[in-house]
């Protein structure tokens, strides 16, 4: 008897029950289609049980590569109430118990990933059998969201693999792979995943290997370890998460008071923390940033028809041209690195080395690897090879004239279907345009400084690039593991142009006597990753005063740039890199505190100013410029906003981004405190975007558009 | 026979061992160089034939350099390789495979050279704790094990030097100095002859290296444990070296009455080179412009104890092969293994009272210094083993296409007591 998601059948007095037949989604998860199966399959299995017809039950993929996504995120996005939430994850947790307590031997056949509900399932096996795949990755990312595993995964992986391992899987949300598992005893065998299901039945009867329980687990069973261990976790939840995220501290409670607790309790206590957590803002928030980067990730044509990209090129080393060296070697795509001179290709060399230096000493990477991936990177000061590039990426100097100097020489050295692009962060993709012969396979790929570490990519439309220039470069994006925004030309693009009028405001709201220590702590208070004043010695304030320019010029008097950066600018005051900025620097680029000589820049009398006022101040405009963004067709949907400032400037998550933010505050609200500001401070820089305006006048939501 | 083309090469600096290539694995001197022709000629990954590469310190973790070298050139996998072993003259015999296998319509695209990293060559335990070892691991009682154990002695630990093993010939017993010194006391070449002959080479390379003249041969490698440098010159050749400086060095060799030092001797050096050979079809197909024609090859065997005339005997051979005499040859490159065995081989060309030892009746004719290793030799450029054949063809290659000549020799002597020479004709 089989179902549309599930097959059952029974063959030598094994029941195996086969996940992943339905092949057309993307993904095998717990559907609410499949649940029901499910359901039916187990009361077989009970059937079974009873009448001593099978020996034991067998749970596996169909599909190599995917053995349960976890539960169907929409499925908990449906939850609409504590009580609705409770009820899913009393019936999961029954489900699961029922599998846990069948008396015939069970086991899980994992190849492939294995997430959330899937390894909560796994966990209510007998045991638990892995591929060696690298594919093959085992985790509970509920947290993510915002949430706990509510299918008894708190109360299972404890008792598998030990308090404090699981913790730190609960905690972090992260994958493990399957030697990993395997060490950490949370899968009894690991094998070739041809091997598994020949192997399957032998499995099911053998006795686990006698493990004696290890220090730490020994350790971590005693009642006064446990408090340390939990204080300390506490601890470092409270250091990650600076209080922003209630889930992991309702984890850490949750493992404390169901520890030692009988199942049908711990049970329930588990249902009731996850109940609460899916009606919490900040799970919502993730939810609603989950959804919008799933979505980003869907590209809607023949992929088949797209450029591939097997060569990479990057114009212009030094920090950028490096990272994105960097990011092309990472991905097989054996760069060329050009530059004019030796110092340059050093420098560019120095970057990707220390990102994959990084990754060996955390040994995510073999020293071999470190050496393959190095040495894929050919630093050249001439065009030879650059007819194999397929994609090349100009990062030279940010200058008009001599980037449109540098496509109109590199055309003539690359094939005429190469993908051209340009990293810069403000100059015209248009105008650049203009330099080409080939202008249809041209267009802006902007990254974000360090291009390891932020996953955002803004693509630049012109008015003469081809779809499928625009289509290749979204799809490599995606297959480097970034996420892109197409949007439109215009002084700053998107991140840029919104980033500005914060920078900007906090800039005056220091001229006008407010603390560096006050802005940077109701900046951190909202949630952003750094203070503005940390952010501006970050990018470097002699670049802020050039781009102030660009946009001043761009967008008028709204963007009137403040003096202060200027003035800093001249007196050698540039930030990180020059070890002086608001802040000062060490050696190893740590801040070690305000720059007393920042001061000099700054009024004498300080502003005590309440840090809501900071936070709005900051804040609304930016909420104003996207309106602006929108009207000017930059970007078409609220959406690509929220995943740009989140994925580029590391809008806070919890948030749900910028624009959602603005919406679960209220636009009219909103709109009125803008215009609060044009008249108390400044008319133009506060001037109510006309789109905003009308949203409010028709009582529209951004998420309406 | 199909004409066999030379149509780029490539090199990386030839570096000093134990300096700034010691942490590069060989095949990382050699993939970059793959990787830099195929890209810069269009070649498509999987056109090529063969990748064939000289190599004598065969690493213990590469044991098919060749292969390796492909693959991590981005060559598609199918794509057969294979290494070569001729000793010095491995990188001359990796051209040779290539050659034949062109010449007789076999092969169309052919990545041919050498790779060397004299620094990596390992120590090696000695027999007896090898055997202890394997007696260890047989062994399955505690007591066997501890009996095995207590047969150990401390010299037992006293390594073997692979390289060391290497240089000296395992049938005559000399190591390659001493065969110099025996050819120097036997010609009678003196010690001031040797030294003036090295000072000459540094000097010349010096230049060279001065007027850019090795920026079309070498390709910038990147160096250093994390991979952040890029070096771009050989590390090698020395400035403001004098006759009375060179008179200080105390013979390495024969200790007491030798001439061979080692400041007239090449010094042990890392580095690699690539060619890329490709037939008539393959020219016209990719649209190549080759800088050279392979016209033939030869290799001569003679006594291990006197391997550095080999030269000679090889140019002889190819002389004779090709019908071709030491008045057509506009330039050569000749080996510096030994300054003694370089000025051994110049007194055998022009005076038959020489070469008649080896057999050599006629006189073949004088080798003038000015055609004679312009730009200086592996005495200042060093001799990474397995390299040196290609490299020798890629310089005379550079020269000739400079000075706008048509033929050139690249000849070496080879231990074991061999010589190997190639006549290419410019194309540029």
């Amino acid at each position: 008897m089989s179902y549309k998601n599930i097959s059952f059948e029974i063959k030598n007095e094994l029941a195996y029950v086969g996940f992943g037949v339905d092949t057309s989604k993307s993904m095998t998860t717990l559907s609410q289609e499949t649940l029901e199966e499910l359901e039916k399959v187990i009361g077989e299995l009970q059937g079974l049980d009873k009448s001593k017809k099978a020996k034991g039950a067998i749970f596996f993929s169909h599909r190599p590569g995917v053995f349960l996504a976890g539960v169907d995120i929409s499925l908990i996005n449906s939850l609409k109430s504590e009580d609705d939430a409770k009820k899913g994850c009393e019936r999961g947790q029954n489900l699961f118990s029922q599998i846990e307590d069948l008396k015939m031997p069970t086991i899980a056949l994992i190849d492939g990933i294995c997430l959330g509900g899937g390894l909560e399932l796994s966990l209510s096996c007998n045991k638990i059998a892995v591929s060696d795949n690298p594919a093959t990755m085992l985790g509970l990312p509920e947290v993510k969201l915002g949430l706990l595993p509510g299918f008894g995964g708190t109360y299972r992986l404890p008792k598998k693999i030990g308090l404090p391992n699981a913790l730190d899987i609960i905690l972090t949300g992260k994958q493990v792979r399957a030697n990993k598992a395997f060490k950490l005893g949370l899968a009894d065998f690991i094998m070739p995943a041809e091997r598994l299901l020949e192997k399957a039945s032998e499995m099911l009867n053998a006795k686990p290997a006698a493990k004696g329980a290890s220090l730490t687990e020994s350790l971590a069973s005693n009642f006064i370890a446990k408090k340390v261990i939990f204080q300390k976790a506490r601890e470092q939840v409270l250091k990650t998460t600076k209080g922003f995220y209630p889930a992991p501290l309702r984890i850490l409670d949750l493992l404390e008071s169901t520890s030692g607790k009988r199942r049908a309790a711990a049970m329930d206590m588990e249902g009731q923390a996850f109940a609460e957590l899916t009606q919490t803002s900040q799970s919502q928030s993730l939810q609603h940033i989950f959804f919008l980067t799933d979505n980003s990730k869907k590209l809607d044509t023949d992929k088949s028809k797209l450029k591939q990209v097997k060569k990479g090129a990057v114009l212009g080393a030094g920090t950028m041209g490096g990272g994105i060296a960097w990011l092309f070697a990472k991905n097989n795509q054996a760069p060329l690195m050009k530059d004019i001179n030796k110092d340059g290709l050093e420098l560019g060399l120095k970057q990707a080395s220390r990102v994959f230096s990084k990754d060996v000493q955390r040994k995510r990477m073999t020293q071999d690897d470190f050496e393959r991936k190095m040495r894929s990177i050919e630093p050249t000061q001439s065009y030879d090879g650059f007819k194999g590039v397929d994609l090349l990426i100009e990062a030279v100097v940010e200058n008009m004239d001599i980037k449109k100097k540098v496509f109109a020489e590199t055309e003539k050295y690359v094939r005429e279907d190469a993908l051209l692009t340009t990293n810069t962060s403000s100059l015209s993709v248009e105008e650049m345009a203009q330099a080409l012969q080939k202008p249809e396979r041209f267009a802006g790929l902007h990254f974000f400084n360090p291009v390891n570490m932020m996953p955002l990519v803004e693509i630049i439309k012109h008015s003469k690039v081809s779809q499928e220039t625009i289509d290749s470069l979204y799809n490599w994006c995606l297959k480097v593991k970034k996420t892109p925004v197409v949007v439109g030309d215009g002084p700053g693009f998107l991140v840029n142009r919104i980033l500005m009028p914060f920078i900007n405001e906090s800039a005056y709201l220091l001229e006008e006597g407010v603390s560096i220590e006050d802005l940077d702590r109701a900046v951190l208070n909202f949630g952003m990753p750094m203070g503005t004043c940390r952010l501006m010695d970050e990018v470097g304030i002699d670049v802020l005063v050039k781009v102030g320019k660009i946009m001043e010029e761009g967008l008028g008097a709204r963007a009137k740039a403040c003096s202060l950066s200027a003035k800093m600018t001249e007196g050698g005051l540039l930030g990180k890199k020059s070890k002086k900025g608001f802040y000062l620097y060490g050696d190893d680029g740590k801040s070690t505190g305000v720059n007393p000589e920042a001061q000099k820049y700054l009024p004498q009398n300080k502003k005590k100013m309440d840090e809501t006022t900071i936070q709005m101040r900051v804040f609304l405009p930016m909420i104003n410029e996207a309106a602006n963004i929108l009207n000017d067709k930059i970007v078409e949907k609220a959406a690509d906003v929220d995943l740009g400032l989140v994925y580029g400037i590391g809008f806070p998550p919890f948030r749900g981004g910028l624009l959602r933010y603005a919406d679960s505050e209220g636009l009219d609200k909103i709109a009125k405190a803008i215009e609060e500001f044009s008249h108390s401070v400044d008319k133009e820089r506060y001037g109510l975007s006309s789109f905003l305006k009308d949203l409010v006048t028709q009582g529209k939501e951004f998420y309406d558009l | 026979m199909k004409t066999v083309y030379l149509v780029d090469g490539k090199r990386t600096p030839q570096v000093k061992a134990g300096t700034e290539f010691k942490d590069i694995a060989a095949p990382y001197l050699g993939h970059h160089l793959v990787r830099h022709l195929a890209g810069k000629h269009n070649i498509p990954s999987t056109e090529v034939d063969e990748v064939i590469v000289g190599n004598t310190g065969t690493p213990a973790k590469y044991p098919n350099i060749g292969r390796v070298i492909a693959l991590e050139a981005g060559l598609d996998k199918k794509t057969s390789g294979y290494s070569v072993h001729r000793n010095c003259a491995s990188g001359l015999e990796a051209l040779s495979q290539g050659f034949i296998k062109i010449a007789s319509g076999r092969s169309q695209l052919i990545f041919a050279g050498g790779v060397e990293n004299m620094t990596q060559m390992p120590l090696m335990f000695g027999k007896k704790m090898t055997d202890l070892f394997m007696n260890l691991m047989k062994a399955k009682t505690a007591t066997q094990k501890l009996s095995l154990l207590s047969q150990f002695r401390p010299d037992f630990l006293k390594p073997i030097v692979a390289i060391e093993q290497g240089l000296t010939d395992p049938f005559c017993g000399l190591n390659m100095g001493a065969t110099a010194d025996k050819i120097a006391r036997e010609l009678g070449i003196t010690r001031q002859q040797q030294d003036e002959f090295a000072l000459l080479s540094h000097k010349k390379a010096v230049e060279a290296q001065q007027a850019g003249k090795f920026n079309d041969e070498i390709l910038p490698t990147a160096i250093g444990e994390r991979m952040t440098q890029i070096l771009s010159q050989d590390i090698g050749p020395r400035d403001g070296g004098t006759l009375e400086k060179m008179a200080k060095f105390k013979p390495y060799f024969e200790k007491r009455t030798g001439t061979v030092t080692v400041a007239n001797s090449c010094p042990i050096t890392d580095g690699g080179s690539m060619w890329l050979m490709a037939s008539e079809e393959a020219v016209e197909k990719y649209d190549l412009k080759p800088m050279a024609k392979m016209i033939d090859y030869h290799f001569h065997g003679l006594e291990p104890e006197r391997m550095g005339m080999g030269p000679l005997l090889a140019t002889h051979g190819l002389l004779q092969r090709t019908g071709m005499s030491m008045s057509d040859i506009d330039l050569f490159e000749l080996n510096e293994a030994f300054a003694a065995q370089v000025l051994g081989c110049l007194m055998a060309f022009k005076d038959s009272n020489v070469s008649k030892r080896w057999g050599i009746t006629e006189t073949m004719g004088e080798l003038p210094l000015d055609k004679l290793n312009v730009n200086g030799g592996a005495i200042a450029l060093g001799h990474p083993v397995g390299s040196t054949g290609s490299r020798l063809v890629l310089t005379l290659a550079n020269e000739l296409k400079k000075q706008k000549k048509k033929y050139g020799i690249a000849t070496l002597c080879i231990g074991g007591g061999q010589g190997g020479a190639a006549l290419i004709e410019n194309l540029q």
